[in-house]
Formats: C-alpha cells, sequence, structure tokens
C-alpha cells in the first residue's frame, strides 16, 4: 500500500476577512504551495478535494471548480465535500484515499468558508442547517442548543460542572493568544469566562467558537514523489471516520459520540499508534463541551472525566499529558465551517516541522492528531500524522 | 343546554380552561386583557379545538366529525383527533352534515355542542384566568402576524409542506413503530440491517421524562423564532425520554420560564411551533406536569 505524506500546508488567517471566497482560497492555495520545501508547482496537482459548507449559497454549486480555476489548478479533477464542519476533515481522507488507491500522485485537500458578508438575518437563516432540521430544528435548536443540551446531561450523570468548561475556553484562550492566524488573540480570566453572557442554558458566550471567515489547503504525495519535494516530509499515518443518527434523540447517548469512537479506533489501528503516542491534538471544540466529551472520546481521559482532565489543566501546552488545541482550537483559533478540518492539519503540520511561532511551539513533538466533528456528531474524521514514516 | 354547561366546573386541560356538558364542551385561553379572552403565545383557534376535541374523547365522548363555518386547520384538526372537519364558507353550498358544530368566539374560545344546542357563552367564568401583560400581548400578536405573512420566506433550513405532511402523525400524534416489541419514534425507514419497519401503527404514550434542556437566548434561536425569541425573552426547549424508550425534542409550552429539571415528566399539547410562507406548522410541546 502506498504511504501518503503531506508535503505543504498553509492557510489564510481565520476571522472577519477582507477577502472574498475566490481570493481567500487563492491565499490559502498559495500558502501551501509555497510551504513545499523544493520544485512544486500548481498544475501538478492532479486531484483536489475541497470542503465547504458554502454558506450563505454565495457559490453553492460547483464551489470547487471556481476555487482550482482561481488557484492554478484548473483542468484537474475537483469536487466540493460537504460534511457539515467535518467537510474538509473528509476531503482530507478522501484525498488520502484518492492516492492509496494508487490513482493520484499529488493531491490537494482543502477548505473554504465565508460566513461574516451575510446580513445577522441571513446568517441566522443558514446557522444550524447541518442539524436535524425535520425534528431538532422544529423544536428551535440550532447547535448552542444541541450542545448546551450535551452539556447539562454531562453535568447530570458525571458531575462535571460549568467551571469545567470555563477551563476549557481559558485554556484554549491562551493557546491562541500566540497564533497569528487565530480569530480571538485574547486571553481571558476564568472569572471573566465564567459570567459570560447566557447563550444556551448553560453555554455561555465564552463556551461557544466563533463564526469565521478562512481558507486552508493542504497538499499530500504519495511516497514514491515525495522526495522530489522534500526531504522533511510529515508523514499520514493514520485516517479513521464514522457516522451517527444524525440528531441527538436517536443516540445511544448524548454525553458520549460514537462517530468519534468509531474513527479513532480506526485511526490508531491503522496508525499502528495509540493514545499514549499522541503529542498533542487539534480537537473540534466548537463548544467547550465539544472538547470535554472529546477528551474522553478519543482516550485521553477516562468516561466520565473529561471534566476532570480539563480541571487539572492536563491539556495545556507543555504542561499536560498531551497538548488540546495548541492553535488555540476552534474556540480562538476561528471556526470556518469548511475549512477546520485542513486548518488543524495546517497547525499539526507545522507544529510536527517545528515552524509555528516559537512560544506555541510543542517541545518534542513527534505524532499529532486531528479531530474533526460534523455538525452535533453526525461524522467525525480522525488523523494521526507523524515525522516518521 | 346551557345552563348545564355553566353547572361545571373549570377543568385546566392541555394549558387552557374549559367545561364540559353532556353534548357541548366550551374551551377558551386562560390569559385575559381588559376583560377580553385572548390569545397566549402559541395559540390559536385550531390548537384551542383540538384541545375541546381531545377533551371530549377523553370523557367517552364519540366524535365522529364536525361542521365548522369558520376558518381553522381541518388538516390538523384531523390528523391530531381523527375528527373530520365539514368545512364550508358562507358562500358555498356545503352541507353541514356532522351531528356537532364548532362554534369560534371573536376571542380566544371555541365551543364544540349537539348541532341543535343554544348557547350563551357570556355566561360561563372559568376560575384560574392570567392577567396578560398587555405590550406583550400586542407584540407578539404583531410578530404572529409579520410571520404569517406570505412573503415570509425561509433560506437554509426549511421544512415544505409536503415534508411537515410526511411526518405529521409522528409529529401531532406521536405514532410510532413496533420493531422487535421496541418502539421507533420518529419513524424512519430502514433498521441498522437495511431491512424495512414496518409502517408506524402505535402512538407513545403522553407522558415522558425530562433528561436534559436549555433555554437559548434570543440571538441563538433559530431563524424560523426570530421574530417572537425576543419578544419571549428566549425559547426553551426540553429533551424526553418516552415512558416506551424513544427520546425526543420539544419545546415548551407557551415558551413560559417555569423552570424545568431533569426528571420533571412533561405531557403534550398541540401549538404554533412556526409559521413560513403563509403556512403554520403546528406540532406538539411540553407541558410540565405540576403535582
Amino acid at each position: 500500500m502506498v504511504d501518503v505524506a503531506v508535503i505543504g500546508a498553509g492557510q489564510t488567517k481565520y476571522g472577519n476577512h477582507p477577502l472574498g471566497l475566490k481570493a481567500m482560497w487563492a491565499e490559502a492555495a498559495t500558502n501551501a504551495f509555497n510551504s513545499v520545501d523544493n520544485n512544486f508547482e500548481a498544475k501538478l496537482v492532479e486531484e483536489a478535494f475541497i470542503g465547504s459548507v458554502a454558506f450563505g449559497g454565495a457559490q453553492l454549486g460547483n464551489t470547487a471548480a471556481i476555487l482550482t480555476e482561481h488557484s492554478g489548478m484548473k483542468g484537474c479533477s475537483v469536487r466540493r465535500v460537504e460534511n457539515a464542519c467535518a467537510s474538509s476533515g473528509f476531503a482530507l481522507r478522501d484525498a488520502m484515499m484518492a492516492i492509496k488507491s494508487g490513482e493520484a500522485d499529488i493531491v490537494v485537500a482543502g477548505g473554504i468558508e465565508k460566513m461574516n458578508d451575510l446580513s445577522a438575518e441571513r446568517k441566522r437563516y443558514w446557522l444550524g442547517v447541518s442539524g436535524d432540521t425535520e425534528w431538532e430544528r422544529l423544536a428551535g435548536l440550532t447547535f448552542p442548543g444541541t450542545y448546551a443540551l450535551m452539556a447539562r446531561r454531562h453535568f447530570h450523570e458525571y458531575n462535571s460542572n460549568h467551571d469545567d468548561l470555563v477551563n476549557i475556553s481559558v485554556k484554549n484562550h491562551m493557546h491562541g493568544f500566540e497564533n497569528e492566524v487565530a480569530h480571538i488573540r485574547k486571553e481571558v480570566s476564568f472569572e471573566k469566562a465564567a459570567s459570560g453572557f447566557m447563550v444556551a442554558d448553560p453555554l455561555t458566550l465564552y463556551d461557544c467558537c466563533p463564526t469565521s471567515d478562512g481558507a486552508s489547503c493542504v497538499i499530500l504525495a504519495a511516497d514514491h514523489v515525495v522526495r522530489e519535494f522534500t526531504d522533511d516530509a510529515i508523514w499520514l499515518k493514520g485516517s479513521g471516520a464514522g457516522s451517527d443518527y444524525l440528531a441527538l434523540h436517536d443516540r445511544h447517548s448524548i454525553t458520549q459520540m460514537s462517530a468519534t469512537q468509531k474513527a479513532v479506533a480506526q485511526a490508531y489501528k491503522s496508525s499502528g499508534l495509540s493514545v499514549n503516542d499522541i503529542d498533542l491534538a487539534e480537537v473540534h471544540d466548537c463548544f467547550t463541551i465539544a472538547e470535554l466529551i472529546a477528551t474522553e472520546d478519543l482516550g485521553f481521559a477516562n468516561r466520565g472525566e473529561g471534566g476532570i482532565f480539563a480541571r487539572e489543566g492536563r491539556g495545556r501546552r507543555n504542561e499536560g499529558d498531551v497538548a488540546i488545541n495548541p492553535s488555540g482550537g476552534l474556540k480562538s483559533k476561528g471556526h470556518p465551517l469548511g475549512a477546520t478540518g485542513t486548518g488543524q492539519a495546517v497547525e499539526v503540520f507545522k507544529q510536527l516541522k517545528g515552524i509555528v511561532e516559537p512560544a506555541r511551539q510543542i517541545r518534542d513533538a513527534e505524532v499529532g492528531m486531528t479531530h474533526n466533528v460534523g455538525g452535533s456528531g453526525a461524522t467525525c474524521a480522525v488523523h494521526i500524522f507523524g515525522r516518521d514514516r | 343546554m346551557m345552563d348545564e354547561v355553566i353547572e361545571q366546573e373549570t377543568i385546566v386541560w392541555k394549558g387552557y380552561l374549559a367545561c364540559f356538558g353532556n353534548d357541548s364542551c366550551l374551551i377558551q385561553s386562560p390569559w385575559i386583557l381588559d376583560g377580553d379572552c385572548v390569545f397566549g403565545a402559541d395559540s390559536d383557534h385550531t390548537t384551542l379545538t383540538v384541545a375541546a376535541i381531545q377533551l371530549m374523547q377523553s370523557k367517552g365522548c364519540n366524535l365522529d366529525s364536525i361542521n365548522s363555518l369558520q376558518d381553522v386547520e381541518a388538516s390538523i384538526i384531523t390528523l391530531t383527533t381523527g375528527v373530520e372537519v365539514v368545512q364550508s364558507s358562507e358562500d358555498e353550498s356545503v352541507e353541514l352534515s356532522a351531528d356537532w358544530d364548532l362554534c369560534i368566539a371573536d376571542d380566544a374560545r371555541v365551543v364544540i355542542c349537539k348541532t341543535d344546542s343554544e348557547l350563551e357563552l357570556e355566561l360561563w367564568q372559568p376560575e384560574g384566568t392570567i392577567e396578560v401583560d398587555a405590550d406583550f400581548h400586542q407584540e407578539i400578536t404583531a410578530a404572529w402576524q409579520r410571520e404569517c405573512a406570505p412573503n415570509h420566506v425561509s433560506q437554509g433550513a426549511y421544512i415544505s409542506k409536503q415534508q411537515y405532511y410526511e411526518g405529521a402523525a409522528a409529529r401531532l400524534t406521536l405514532m410510532g413503530q413496533e420493531l422487535d416489541g421496541e418502539m421507533i419514534w420518529p419513524p424512519r425507514q430502514m433498521d441498522n440491517n437495511g431491512l424495512a419497519i414496518p409502517q408506524a401503527s402505535t402512538s407513545l404514550h403522553g407522558v415522558a421524562t425530562i433528561e436534559s434542556w436549555t433555554k437559548l437566548a434570543p440571538a441563538g434561536a433559530p431563524s424560523e423564532f426570530s421574530f417572537r425569541a425576543p419578544i419571549l425573552g428566549g425559547i426553551t426547549t426540553v429533551f424526553v425520554r418516552f415512558e416506551q424508550g424513544p427520546r425526543g425534542v420539544f419545546l415548551l409550552v407557551d415558551d413560559e420560564d417555569n423552570n424545568p429539571k431533569i426528571g420533571d415528566q412533561v405531557q403534550f399539547v398541540t401549538r404554533r411551533i412556526y409559521a413560513q410562507e403563509a403556512f403554520i406548522r403546528y406540532g406538539l410541546k411540553c407541558q410540565i406536569i405540576k403535582e
């Protein structure tokens, strides 16, 4: 079987971006191309998988075609990949499989979302389109609501509490403060995060990620062509994906995500690695409770002990067991829906190459993980990257 | 006949006030403004009619059909109660053939009675009415008028009329499927082995237990609720488990601030959910059962 390497990765700054879709994608792709050590040209790309929800409907159809047209990749085989917030996590998996199939040697996976050029009213229309429209949304739920239901139930079942979520928020803001591409570069105190405006009881503003514009792009290559481009590739060692019922009420439990559990089990198996090998993990913290639950589902904490994990600071950069969201996560770095999955891969690529801002560098980082969730857990893609092949 | 009605005590039923006689039922909103009976945040004559029929059915009345000259959502009444609505406007010649009449007052009251009854609505003074804030009532009424306008359309998440009616039996009567002794609700097409599941044929019991809940701030509410959520101060959703196993999410009735708790038991009432393109989506909302 062909091994797959990441030879380049880049992204835009996340936030309220001044550029539109085409220019944002061009910027992310150019940053990715320029990050390749040697001899890379856009025309070498054979396949492109671009994740996007197409938020706002600006380019709902043929999104990938117009983006590649504007980034030097016209003519290659393209498609938009849509799995809500996990769109580009799945784009990355599809890109990897295209290479492993032997059909392509150089493939781009990326993602993009433009969320902040809409009126408040139009934005409200689009937020939550990835939940269960017929049953959950008719009951007044968008994602803050669904995650709030999970949080309250987790508190009830495991004696976790809102302070645990506050600790996650404070940590991720601290991690993101030094990140030049983060949407919200602002540290927050425990007291401030604990007293935020209530969005969906018990979740406050400081439990919720921002809506961000952004694009991200990674370049994958087959093992037999890697040396043409770099002597220092990052290897995509494992991949897994899973799905679950879309609506919370159909699931066995609302305090865990079986899609994550399936995905990470596959990723550990295909990489031959275990939870103890992970030095850093970019975890899908669209809401702080999502990170708490993910630390349990990914195996960093025992079932029901995600609150304790957060309370004890075990995910803090260069202090805890494993660095959880060294980029700042969705909470601080931002969450441009379709761009988030490959944006996580950009962070892991740079951490493992040792090229992030020095203050954020995870010491002796050898193995990193990305965990990208669609909606409230209907889809999930997990990838494990390593410096060693 | 009306004398008989007057003698009945007030029944608190599905969030409304009712009195019941052998051949009639009067039901009204509990909300009063300047002496007039007015609708709450999510009620109308259709939801009152549904509640009245359900009360009569619970008392053993055998209604197959009712006559109605007024404008109610006949399909919702029929789907929810099984009672056919024989409907005619004044300029049409449809024969009102049912044994029961639906009489809709100008205010928030309806009466269902035998066709030969003579009613005097003013005579009944129910206990348990609540004075409603005038500003609140005015704002929520105006919000519904905007929401029900034909040009109030949706982008993004959207439930078409066809999709709404496809799930209406499950939505309005909790109709679920039975498979290997287990109830499945809301209904689905196939089981986890890819085998077809029998059609929905059994309703869940109308009592469930809250397993979680949230109150969404107005700005966090879906756009479908964006006119009313600011007036209501947010909307409350509960995640419940039915006695037969399935779980579901529902809004609290009247969006009232009644502090749900995990473990609280709820019952279900028919109310307006939201409207788009002049089509009101009705559904079930939860009402906490107070001890």
